[in-house]
């Protein structure tokens, strides 16, 4: 008995044991052989000794089954080992590619007024004067319009300067009440380390009937979405002016880097400009025929917002497709 | 617009106001504060008086100075040449430290015993003011030896650097700023008063007279004055410095310095190119509105607010002076100047006129007299000679309700009246609701009740208004622009996927590129009038040849998988604008890996190909039909989708693949507008089995599949579920022939497939195929 438990135990391959269990439970077995004996044992013994046969076939069962497992978990884990691989050098195979800084703060900016019910609105980048200037309380004299800053065409049409003319486009093609934002590229004659012939903005403009649009409003809109947009800052508004609202006002939120103690990035002062704002002059809506009507506009630029969120160092970068700066944003 | 503290405090009393609620407050009224600096003095520095003053024995460049600093004698050794003239030096005693960790210490300079230094501007800390020491004198306030020169407020002023808005003229001046401070921090301005010295009896009617001509729209003050001797004062050469002003001579300083403190436009001219018969006479003419010249003698020396002809200025050697004090409605002289036809050379003064400067003429001559009252040997005419608009001043009706509306909040009509009264509006009447007040001349920004509720609100602060979210109820805005935004997004998301980096390039390019390479080009009418260089010339047709730039750049920077996409807008010959996706992938096709034992394939037409699909979706490939200067004659394709061209893709032509010294290289540009997202209905799917059948026939070479696809497209068999081309064999045997395997699915909608059904199918299409192209079965 003990001998055969041991070769149960010594089996060293499944193989081994599927040997050992033909020589044990086998038709022509061990076993077999001794519940043969049994027809030539007595009756009165006989059943003591099917009894202790029956026990020690149910101890080796157990030992068999035991080592069946034992050895079948070795061959997987055999099997296991041989497929291993280093997954380590895996690890640096990105196939993503990665959205451009710009485009996808742009994104996340329409996304919020989207969310909030403002209509996405285009309009061409070939302007002509009145969308571009002279609806917007701008005339030809006004010093707030720079001629140099202007790219003109030979027949006198132009470069949008901002996106403010969708606007413009918006009101004639429309009737009050309005909630749009105009994303877009605008164009400036300026090329230097903090200027560049191109670059985006978002405007954003609101009508409804007269009396129904305020400040406070405007104050509640922009102050939420720079929260959005920067996190938990403080938000400050700045008497300003701009030809196209009165009152005007810049936004500027508490520098995120230095919770507006001063540094390098808000120029030590704690605060960085971020918006341009304010309720809409009547010279606007006296320019599309809109009487009796009341709104807001605001409008930014998104360059500046992505290097400032990402730290971006330089603005001309955002225009070469170095994907040196690209893959960063996978 | 660069305001000092001490300059400020000439007009409004700041003595209890800190430089951080100065600082606010501007904020606040929208003055912004672009920098603050605040000037200390080191201490020990201190006012000396200079006894003597001799040549240094070895040194021809030093003087040894005798300085009395208050405690005692001192000798100092000085290296500047205009010691010599000086009388009050400002002396940094022995421990004083100066900026830069400079501590004075004894020394001896050429064997010669030095107790101190004599400083210049910027080693105290202060701006440039000239080559040399600081010579100092009583403008800045009794001088007493060995008194801190930091104790003098003048000297150890704050510079508040402030970014006007273009509406703000009336703050182009330290009194203006003043004007607008005492209305934030309610208090009362100085009152500035001189009674001018007569030192001379004579009335100016006697020496010179005024002629007009045209209607004057401009009002014009002239004084004239003998000047005898021009001084410079300490006072006014630091301030000047202290707002980056230059000057040529002292009475151009004077004028400039009085200028900035008033606001009000000032010129001076040598009076002998007036003289006419005896008498300095001055003729004023208009003949269009808003221009308005001074003449002397047939001669044109300046156009109001305009410009000066520079022999006519006056200078610190002319011995008579004529000064003008002019204002001129700057909306009227902007548009004349604007739309004149001869162009109009505009001088410093028209950034001031043009924005509005200040009407008080009486105040600027008179701030200007007391200049040189004080500080020239000079001696004025009794009296001015005069021409004089009589402006009716605006008024203005407000309801404050209105007012209250467009800000949000209830603001009290009491409070309006005040805030208007300190800025100077007169209130002509107020009722239940209206306040009616005429707008001072100086504000000419303001026009409408919307300009009156900046004021308001400025003055309240916007930071006291409460921000109310706007409530509404009202259909969406999903519109068709938003849509097209989001499919935008989702081939972006797409391709980035795909391992396409966004790029953002400018829509100009150089016309000689486009044309290099074949590309339309917008017509020379249409073309950009004042590009920023040459390079950036035109407008681009194609967005491919900004992204091959991109390509050359990374391929600089060692970039081996150059994978870039944009997604913008390209201009046709007649500026038509639309918007296209451009593809470029340049170099591998994938990064180095071990699998691919650090040696990735190129790009290829397949791999491209399949980027290309996983990002647009469903097309077809037919040969391409269009030519330019990128396109491989013989690996290029048009993209069709729903049977419409909309674009091409292609390997980079050789040539310029060699030009631009990059490796192999494709290309795509497709039209965003067929891509955009569209209906569709479903079809319902067959239940039954189906099977695949694969069919090799022999054709001519010369055949391109999407022939064969669109013969077997046209037998239109419900059967045939699916067609694709699955290998392609030639060799010698096969000669100018190919064979050509293509699978077919085949399923019934209605029914197992019986025998015989899969057959009639690949039956007719064999039959097809050997009518159209002499297919045989291999």
């Amino acid at each position: 008995m003990k001998e055969l438990e041991e070769k149960i135990v010594q089996a060293a391959s499944l193989e081994a044991l599927e040997k050992v269990r033909v020589e044990l439970f086998g038709k022509k077995g061990v076993l077999a052989a001794e519940f043969a004996k049994m027809k030539d044992i007595p009756g009165p013994e006989k059943k003591a000794f099917a009894e202790g046969l029956n026990q020690t076939k149910a101890v080796l069962q157990e030992r068999f089954d035991t080592r069946y497992e034992a050895l079948k978990a070795e061959e997987i884990e055999k099997l296991l080992k041989a497929e291993a691989i280093d997954v380590s050098l895996y690890g640096n195979k990105v196939q993503k590619g990665a959205l451009h800084p710009v485009m996808e703060t742009m994104d996340k900016i329409i996304d919020y007024f989207i969310a909030l019910n403002f209509a996405v609105e285009s309009g061409p980048m070939v302007e002509d004067d009145f969308h571009n200037f002279e609806a917007l309380n701008l005339p030809k004299y006004h010093p707030a319009r720079d001629m140099q800053d202007t790219f003109y065409f030979g027949d006198g049409s132009l470069l949008r300067t901002h996106t403010s003319p969708v606007q413009i486009r918006t009101m004639l093609e429309t009737k009050p009440p309005i909630r749009m934002i105009a994303p877009g590229s605008v164009f400036r004659r300026d090329y230097d380390v903090t200027h560049t012939p191109m670059f985006h903005q978002v405007e954003g403009l609101v009508v409804d009937e007269k009396g129904k649009i305020s400040f406070a409003n405007l104050k509640a809109i922009l102050t939420d979405f720079l929260r959005y947009l920067f996190g938990d800052v403080e938000v400050r508004f700045r008497p300003s002016f701009f030809p196209f609202t009165e009152p005007s006002a810049e936004a500027d939120i508490s520098c995120p880097f230095c919770g507006g103690d001063g540094c390098r990035v808000c120029s030590h002062t704690g605060w960085i400009e971020i918006l341009g704002c304010g309720i809409v002059d009547p010279n606007v809506f006296k320019a599309v025929g809109y009487d009796d009507v009341s709104g807001y506009a605001f409008g930014l630029g998104i360059e500046r917002i992505a290097m400032l969120i990402h730290q971006i160092p330089d603005l001309r970068s955002l225009f070469e497709g170095d994907i040196r700066l690209l893959e960063q944003f996978r | 617009m660069i305001v000092t503290r001490s300059w400020l405090n000439e007009f409004i009393d700041l003595s209890d106001v800190s430089n951080d609620t100065l600082y606010k407050t501007f904020n606040a009224i929208g003055l912004e504060v672009d920098s603050i600096k605040k000037i200390t003095i080191p201490e020990k520095v201190v006012v000396g008086k200079v006894l003597s003053c001799e040549k240094h024995p070895d040194a021809d460049k030093l003087n040894v100075c005798k300085i009395n600093v208050g405690t005692g004698t001192r000798q100092i050794v000085c290296g500047a040449a205009n010691v010599v003239n000086a009388e009050y030096v400002a002396v940094a005693t022995i421990g004083a430290e100066l900026p830069g960790d400079f501590v004075i210490k004894h020394a001896k300079l050429r064997g010669v015993e030095s107790e101190g230094m004599v400083c210049s501007s910027t080693e105290l800390g202060l701006p440039a003011m000239g080559d040399g020491i600081m010579i100092l004198d009583e403008s800045i306030g009794a001088l007493e030896v060995g008194k801190e020169l930091g104790a003098y407020p003048a000297v150890a002023d704050t510079i508040f650097e402030l970014e006007l808005t273009a509406n703000r003229g009336d703050c182009l001046s330290i009194y203006g700023v003043a004007r607008d401070l005492s209305v934030a921090l309610d208090r009362e301005l100085k009152v500035f008063e001189y009674k001018q010295e007569e030192k001379m009896k004579l009335g100016i009617a006697r020496e010179a007279e005024i002629h007009q001509e045209g209607e004057i729209d401009a009002d014009l003050y002239y004084k004239l004055a003998n000047l005898e001797q021009a001084h410079s004062s300490f006072l006014i050469s630091l301030r000047l410095a202290m707002i980056d002003e230059s000057t040529e001579g002292k009475l151009d300083a004077m004028l400039k310095y009085a200028m900035h403190t008033t606001g009000i436009a000032l010129r001076a001219y040598q009076s002998s190119l007036f003289r006419k018969d005896e008498k300095v006479t001055v003729s004023v003419r208009s003949s269009e509105k808003g221009i308005v010249e001074v003449v002397g003698n047939g001669k044109v020396f300046s156009t109001v607010g305009v410009n000066q002809d520079e022999t006519a200025k006056a200078t610190d050697e002319s011995d008579q002076i004529l000064i003008e004090a002019s204002y001129i409605n700057p909306d009227v002289m902007v548009e004349a100047v604007w739309s004149a036809e001869a162009s109009f050379v505009t001088d410093d003064l028209y950034y001031y006129t043009s924005r509005g400067s200040n009407p008080d003429l009486a105040f600027g001559l008179s701030y200007l007299s007391m200049l040189l009252d004080t500080y020239f040997e000079f001696s004025c005419y009794e009296g001015a000679l005069r021409v004089e608009v009589s402006r009716e001043k605006e008024a203005i009706a407000v309801d404050t309700k209105e007012i209250s509306s467009i800000i949000g909040m209830e603001i009290e009509k009491s409070r309006i009246v005040s805030i208007l009264q300190h800025l100077e509006f007169v209130i002509s009447s107020v009722d239940e609701t209206v306040v009616s007040a005429t707008i001072p001349l100086f504000r000419h920004d303001i026009k409408n009740v919307q300009d009156v509720a900046e004021e308001i609100v400025r003055i309240i602060g916007i930071n006291h208004i409460e921000a109310k979210p706007l409530a509404f109820t009202e259909a969406n805005r999903l519109n068709t622009t938003s849509d097209r935004y989001k499919v935008k997004k989702a081939f972006k998301n797409r391709a980035v996927g795909c391992g396409f980096y966004e790029n953002v390039s400018y829509i100009f390019t150089q016309k000689t590129v486009l044309e290099k390479y074949g590309f339309p080009t917008v017509e020379e009418k249409l073309e950009l009038s004042n590009p920023i260089a040459e390079e950036l010339n035109t407008l681009r047709t194609t967005i491919l040849t900004n992204l091959l730039q991109a390509v050359k750049r990374n391929v600089s920077y060692s970039k081996k998988s150059i994978p870039l996409f944009e997604i913008g807008t390209v201009f046709d010959p007649q500026r038509q604008e639309k918007e296209v996706l451009s593809f470029v992938v340049s170099g591998h096709s994938e990064s180095e890996s071990v699998q691919n034992a650090g040696k990735p394939k190129s790009i290829d037409f397949a791999a491209f190909v399949d980027k290309i699909s996983a990002i647009i979706g469903a097309f077809e490939l037919v040969p391409c039909s269009r030519s330019n200067g990128l396109i491989h004659p013989y690996q290029s394709a048009e993209i069709v989708v729903d049977g419409r061209v909309c674009g091409y893709l292609s390997k980079l032509h050789p040539t310029v693949q060699e030009s631009y010294d990059i490796p192999v290289t494709f290309i795509a540009e497709i039209d965003l507008d067929p891509l955009l997202p569209k209906h569709i209905n479903a079809e319902g799917v067959s239940r039954f089995q189906g099977v695949y059948k694969d069919l090799s026939v022999v054709i001519d070479k010369s055949i391109l599949y999407y022939e064969v696809a669109k013969v077997i497209k046209g037998l239109d068999l419900p059967m045939l579920k699916d067609a694709y081309p699955v290998d392609i064999y030639e060799d010698e045997k096969l000669g100018e022939k190919k064979s050509l395997t293509i699978r077919f699915f085949i399923q019934s909608m209605e029914d197992t497939l019986k025998e015989g059904d899969i057959e009639k199918v690949m039956d007719s299409i064999m039959s097809a195929l050997a009518e159209a192209f002499h297919a045989q079965i291999r």
